[in-house]
């Protein structure tokens, strides 16, 4: 039997992150949870203490979702975990597909598997401006690599042991998820994806506002081009 | 000289210019005595300010880049001073780049000791825990 671990970052969720850590105890009850406090001014870390259900790692400081991802792929590479999987703390990720996702990772279908909102009839429908921007990145993300990942920014993920240990020694620091897939394809490992109905925001709201998406666009794809132009892996 | 008067290396000039280059030297000195600067990016500044003394004490340096580069000697200084800056701004933002990545090392393996601690306070050993 894998050792599996869910990592949740989190950064002023207190709203939802007893929920989440409920769900995925009920819907993926195999799975060790991880809750990585993102230096939270409100009572986040409070709420999953109350829980039991959880582990929680606390930055002192806010790094950004990037630094706080990391600790958790620290966490499951020092720790031993086989499979790691990303999952929002936010509650629009569905619990109930984690085992999939890590089935298909346990089979070696791929070292990183993307539970994406586009492929086949999920009902998904973000807002206009950031359907065009995720879709620029996907299409130059895919340009690159190739392999046809059509949901680069999905941040539902699930990853084997080579994937943590790449990452826990090397991740992006902000909007992280499509710059990964290149340091993936870099070291040889591979990516795919499965359709997954995201659920609505259960609370909170939306770290990306609209100003951070032009930024994102320029980051992103900076980094991208960076990522490219160094010689050898990562 | 085929300078015009107006952009003469004046005496005043050189005075100023004296002033300052010492001034900028005695400050650095005192903030390396007093352990604010670092001596290595201090030696950035006492670089800047030898370079104003010694135009300062040879004037005919600055007469002679703005000859052999056809522009007045005052734009020769604000772009010698540009460049410095700019290259110090770039070198500055290496550094807090650097930082930055050594800070993100440090609060994470923090949080990650602090909760491993924590575990073994709770008697939680872990076997698997090691690095």
């Amino acid at each position: 039997m894998a050792r599996m671990l869910v990592i949740i970052p989190a950064y002023n969720e207190e709203e939802t992150i007893a929920q989440v850590i409920e769900t995925i105890r009920c819907d993926a009850p195999g799975c060790d949870v991880l809750v990585v406090d993102d230096g939270s001014s409100d009572g986040t870390p409070d709420v999953v203490m109350k829980t039991g259900g959880a582990d929680l790692v606390r930055l002192p400081f806010n790094l950004g979702i990037g630094g706080a991802m990391q600790t958790g792929y620290k966490y499951a590479l020092r720790h031993g975990y086989d499979i790691a999987v990303q999952c929002d703390a936010d509650g629009q990720h569905p619990p109930a597909r984690i085992p999939d996702l890590a089935r298909y990772v346990e089979e070696g279908v791929a070292d990183l598997l993307i539970g994406s909102r586009y492929v086949a009839d999920t009902a998904y429908a973000p807002s206009l401006t950031r359907r065009i921007g995720k879709s620029l990145m996907s299409r130059l993300v895919d340009a690159l690599i190739g392999g046809g990942i059509t949901d680069t920014t999905s941040g539902f993920r699930a990853a084997n042991r080579k994937v943590v240990a790449l990452f826990a020694r090397d991740y992006p620091d902000d909007y992280p998820e499509a710059e990964a897939l290149i340091m993936l394809h870099k070291n040889g490992l591979k990516a795919a994806e499965m359709p997954v109905d995201m659920l609505p925001r259960q609370g909170g709201h939306t770290s990306i506002r609209p100003i951070h998406a032009a930024y994102y666009m320029v980051k992103v794809g900076l980094a991208i081009l960076v990522h490219m132009l160094r010689k050898g892996a990562a | 000289m085929d300078l015009t008067p107006r952009a003469a290396f004046t005496e005043p000039h050189r005075i100023g210019l004296l002033i300052l280059s010492l001034a900028l030297f005695l400050l650095v000195i005192e903030l390396v005595r007093r352990r604010r600067f670092k001596e290595r990016y201090a030696l950035l500044w006492i670089g800047a300010s030898a370079g104003g003394l010694a135009v300062g004490v040879f004037p005919g340096i600055i007469v002679w880049i703005a000859r052999v580069t056809h522009v007045q000697f005052l734009t020769v200084f604000f772009a010698t001073a540009f460049l410095f800056l700019l290259g110090l701004v770039l070198s500055f933002s290496m550094v807090i780049s650097r930082l930055a990545d050594e800070n993100r090392v440090l609060a994470q393996d923090l949080a990650l000791l602090e909760h491993r601690v924590k575990r073994l306070e709770d008697g939680h050993d872990q076997p698997s825990g090691g690095e």
